[in-house]
């Protein structure tokens, strides 16, 4: 804390928007407590420091004349937001009564925790993961409404959660390639500070950048080369490139050995690799290998790898066999340049030339983001890219510098009491099941808190008709009347992020304070201090002692995080450890093989072991017989992060409505012009909002960038639109997205508003 | 204050991604009512939209500001002299003399002043002279995400924005008029096909 004069406070805290690794660090002068602004803080290294558009006019959400000012519960029907205000006391005495009759009548898992995006805070988070584990509720997992199917491909390829340390951490420590790829991403509006600077750094240092994406984005016109492909035909262009690769003999063999299980032996009557025990060896599970030098089969070992066959077949006790690598070889024989060209709409020779670029570059980074992954098969999208780069040796595999990534102690959080049983864990696509038709157990009670729930998921009517009646009560903690909130039992008032403490370990590599700058206003609390006074009454009061700077303490408590006490942190923002001069740490893949699996044995019964290419599900991506001629895909608008901000009148000034993004080519056909009303529909429900006319999307593509409140539409919304169909291969790899980039739709010129 | 100094900025449309937070911290500094700085889409008929044809397409930004003219024309076009060029270069417009009467507005050929009804006043960018006077840079500048502003005193060969000017091919806006500017844009790099 700085003192620039008697009365003006100058504090330093950071913004927890669910931008999250962007994390800008800000310094907020208060007076009488009262904050009057809000600047870039420093950071160690003076071109961290960093804001945005959103971030300066934070402050007209903390003083918003409408935010929800003390608690309130439901007094008319749901979704007329007529609300009656109540007590605190009143408030926690409901929700313990509604708790105990449900817990009774059904369990406590029938009360479920659904928690949107957190952004970078941590206790906030675990403050509700700490109780949904006390008592053995539910926790809804937030990942699957836009962000599983990045998760599921790279489970499946790297064994790890996230992909970026394998193809964009080296980026992230300003290691600039000499060619960077960005795939379906645009980081100039979603992630500007935290990437586009460093894309923007690397240029100047002689970075060439081609940039993959239906939308001619902000990010597409900084790239030197701009790639238009139709949404979800991704994994058809990732395997025209691997076409070209293969045809050119411009693998990276060695690469391709060493980390990849493309040399492992796949039977073709089963699928499955060749193991020991097909060839009478001790070693039953070991992976087998032609090995070249012998002409004969051997199981695989780390010193034999290196000259095992990458393509042909073999025979092995009758058993016909191909390495892994020359299955995906076979596979790519379908999407020769032309063929893929027809899928893609991306023109040969470009295909071509790209392929020839990524072979013949000493270094390229790959740059992916969730809005890739937002399509039926996104997950195999990604490992599509992921293959692509492996091929041809542009994976990390070690860092030779860098910092060591920041662990939490998230342990008490997931697991309070460690030798009872913990929360159950349910999928947010899941729980449409659960809730409707009580599938796998009822869901009575929902708890949402940092989400918007109706806004943001899928296929809105379904929400309002069928999942929203089937509840016996529904919570919200909220700082305004969102369109969710308006179907609340019970609205709570919650604090901004100037009214209380978190900590956010971002952006990497740092490590930050999200500092309390005011006393809550009016009536409201933060969330950690709603679940801790809501604990006491549950008589686990003493899981939380010391409220928000208790729980910081508790998720600071790792060896990972010495050196930055939260007293240090009040003042600036803390590098993490670096690794040791001349270190060489290896990232691991915790895949079964423990290897990049090319070709991923888990998924032969669903035929997907390789990254094939699968249509979108809805999608019309060839002249298809699909009744909706348009697909609909939606992206991020630099004016809001997701729903917040979408009623900040700074930015409403700058953007001031929801536009359909149409290419004059589909325009002209159906007679529209810019600022026209237009309705875009499917079989689900209707929307009506103005038309852009733009060159900036691809003919056959609508784009309306979401988080835009139902009530700024003339009618419907964009999830309006949106399906909630459940892809079963990512609900088995880890739980199943939904697919906003994956939407058919058909676009009129409207009739006259309805509502 | 230093006699020979002349203050001014370049701005690089390399680094330029359109996000108007330059706008935005520009009118919350200066608690204004239009805007100061303006970002011009360089591209389509519509903001933010590119021009070309799909998918061979390109799109610049342009931010346009007051450019602390060397010989500037609102000055000379004020009848209250409420219009002042500071020894450093910074153009001002001093409220306490302004009449409102808008000459300046119409004698300035970048469109870069702006009225206020309510205070019946004219305003625009002074370069953050609050700031730039405590040794701080403008506003504008260190919230600029892609961070594509520099600022410092043209007349110092040794300055960052000397360096830049000399070292890069810069524009001014409308050289025709004779004003000089001090606002440089440096243009887009030329792209690097496959």
């Amino acid at each position: 804390m700085m003192n620039n004069s008697k009365d003006l406070k100058v504090i330093r805290t950071a913004c927890p928007a669910h931008c999250g690794i962007d994390c800008c660090g800000i310094l907020a002068h208060v007076r009488d407590n009262r904050v009057i602004k809000l600047e870039p803080a420093d950071f160690p290294d003076e071109k961290d420091r960093r804001i945005c558009l959103r971030g300066l006019s934070s402050l007209e959400i903390t003083y918003h004349p409408d935010r929800i000012k003390y608690p309130m519960k439901r007094i008319g029907e749901r979704g007329e937001a007529k609300f009656k205000r109540i007590t605190w006391d009143e408030a926690y005495d409901t929700i313990i009564s509604k708790f105990k009759r449900i817990s009774e009548d059904y369990s406590w898992k029938s009360i479920a925790w659904v928690l949107g995006g957190p952004g970078s805070g941590t206790t906030k988070f675990g403050a509700y993961l700490r109780l949904a584990s006390l008592t053995q509720s539910t926790r809804v997992s937030a990942w699957g409404y836009g962000d599983a199917g990045l998760p599921c491909g790279s489970r499946v390829i790297f064994g790890h959660h996230f992909p970026y340390m394998h193809l964009f951490g080296e980026f992230w420590q300003r290691k600039w390639p000499d060619l960077l790829v960005i795939w379906g991403s645009n980081p100039a509006e979603s992630m500007p500070l935290q990437t586009m600077r460093k894309v923007l750094d690397a240029q100047e240092n002689g970075t060439q950048v081609v940039v993959i994406d239906p939308r001619f984005t902000v990010t597409a016109s900084k790239a030197d080369e701009y790639i238009g492909l139709k949404p979800g035909t991704d994994s058809a262009f990732a395997l025209g490139l691997m076409h070209v690769i293969f045809q050119k003999k411009m693998c990276d063999l060695e690469f391709v050995r060493e980390f990849t299980n493309g040399s492992y032996l796949v039977r073709i009557d089963t699928g499955k690799f060749l193991r020991g025990k097909d060839v009478g060896s001790k070693k039953e599970n070991a992976y087998i290998i032609w090995h070249e030098s012998t002409d004969s089969y051997k199981a695989m070992r780390r010193s034999n790898v290196r000259e095992a066959c990458l393509f042909g077949t073999f025979k092995v006790n009758e058993i016909e066999c191909k390495p892994a690598l020359q299955m995906l070889k076979d596979l790519t024989l379908q999407y020769s340049p032309k063929q893929t060209s027809e899928i893609t709409g991306v023109k040969e020779d470009l295909i071509i030339k790209l392929t020839e670029k990524i072979a013949t570059t000493k270094k390229v980074i790959f740059y992916t983001h969730m809005g890739f992954t937002r399509t039926f098969h996104g997950d195999i999208s990604l490992r599509g890219l992921i293959s692509v780069a492996s091929i041809t040796g542009n994976v990390t595999t070690s860092f030779s510098s860098g910092y060591m990534p920041a662990v939490l102690n998230w342990d008490p959080f997931l697991k309070a009491i460690p030798e009872k049983p913990s929360f159950h864990r349910m999928g947010i696509l899941n729980l449409y099941d659960a809730v409707i038709s009580g599938d796998p157990y009822p869901i009575k009670a929902v708890w949402f808190s940092f989400i918007n729930f109706l806004n943001q998921c899928a296929n809105s009517n379904k929400i309002i008709n069928e999942f929203f009646p089937k509840l016996d009560f529904i919570i919200q903690t909220e700082l305004f009347m969102t369109p969710t909130a308006r179907y609340a039992d019970l609205l709570l008032p919650v604090c901004s992020f100037l009214e209380f403490s978190d900590f956010l370990p971002h952006p990497y590599p740092y490590l930050q304070l999200q500092q309390k700058v005011i006393e809550p206003l009016y009536e409201s609390k933060s969330d950690a201090t709603i679940v801790a006074e809501l604990a006491e009454r549950l008589e686990f009061g003493e899981y939380f002692k010391g409220g928000e700077e208790g729980l910081i303490d508790l998720i600071m408590d790792h060896s990972s995080l010495k050196g930055a006490s939260k007293e240090t942190l009040k003042n600036r923002a803390v590098k993490l450890q670096p690794l040791p001069e001349g270190a060489n740490f290896p990232l691991s893949f915790r895949t079964p093989s423990g290897k990049i699996e090319l070709y991923a044995e888990q998924l032969v019964e669903d035929g997907q072991a390789l990254p094939v290419y699968l249509p979108p599900i809805e999608a019309p991506v060839s002249i298809s017989k699909n009744k909706y001629k348009l697909t609909l895909i939606n992206g991020h608008s630099r004016f809001r992060t997701h729903s917040m901000f979408a009623n900040v009148q700074s930015l409403l000034n700058l953007n001031p409505e929801p536009v359909v993004d149409i290419n004059p080519i589909d325009a002209q056909k159906r007679n529209i012009a810019t600022d026209d009303l237009v309705t875009v529909f499917n079989d689900r429900a209707r929307t009506t909002l103005k038309a852009r006319i733009t060159e900036g999307v691809k003919p056959g593509v609508l784009d309306i960038t979401e988080g835009w409140w139902i009530e700024q539409f003339k009618e419907g919304s964009l999830n309006h639109l949106t399906h909630d169909i459940i892809n079963p291969v990512q609900d088995k790899v880890y739980e199943p997205n939904m697919h906003m980039n994956d939407v058919a739709v058909e676009i009129t010129k409207s009739e006259g508003e309805k509502k | 204050m230093i006699n020979n100094k002349r203050l001014g900025m370049v701005i690089d449309q390399e680094r330029c991604i359109g996000c108007e937070a330059c706008s935005i911290s520009c009118k919350i500094e200066n608690n204004t009512v239009d805007y100061w700085i303006k970002v011009e889409t360089q591209g389509g008929t519509e903001k933010d939209t590119p021009r070309g044809r799909f998918p061979d397409l390109a799109m610049d930004f342009l931010p346009k500001l007051c450019n602390h003219c060397e010989n500037p024309p609102c000055v000379d076009s004020c009848p209250e002299d409420a219009l002042q060029k500071r020894d450093d270069g910074i153009v001002i417009i001093n409220q306490e003399f302004c009449s409102g009467c808008q000459a300046c507005i119409t004698a300035c050929p970048y469109n870069v002043i702006v009225f206020d009804e309510n205070k019946n006043l004219a305003e625009k960018c002074h370069f953050c002279f609050h700031r730039v006077d405590q040794g701080l840079d403008p506003f504008c500048l260190i919230c600029c995400e892609g961070q594509a502003i520099h600022f410092g005193d043209l007349n110092n060969t040794n300055s960052r924005v000397s360096k830049l000017i000399s070292g890069k091919n810069t524009f001014l806006l409308k050289t025709e008029e004779g004003t000089n500017p001090s606002v440089y844009y440096s243009p887009p790099r030329p792209k690097k096909r496959l």
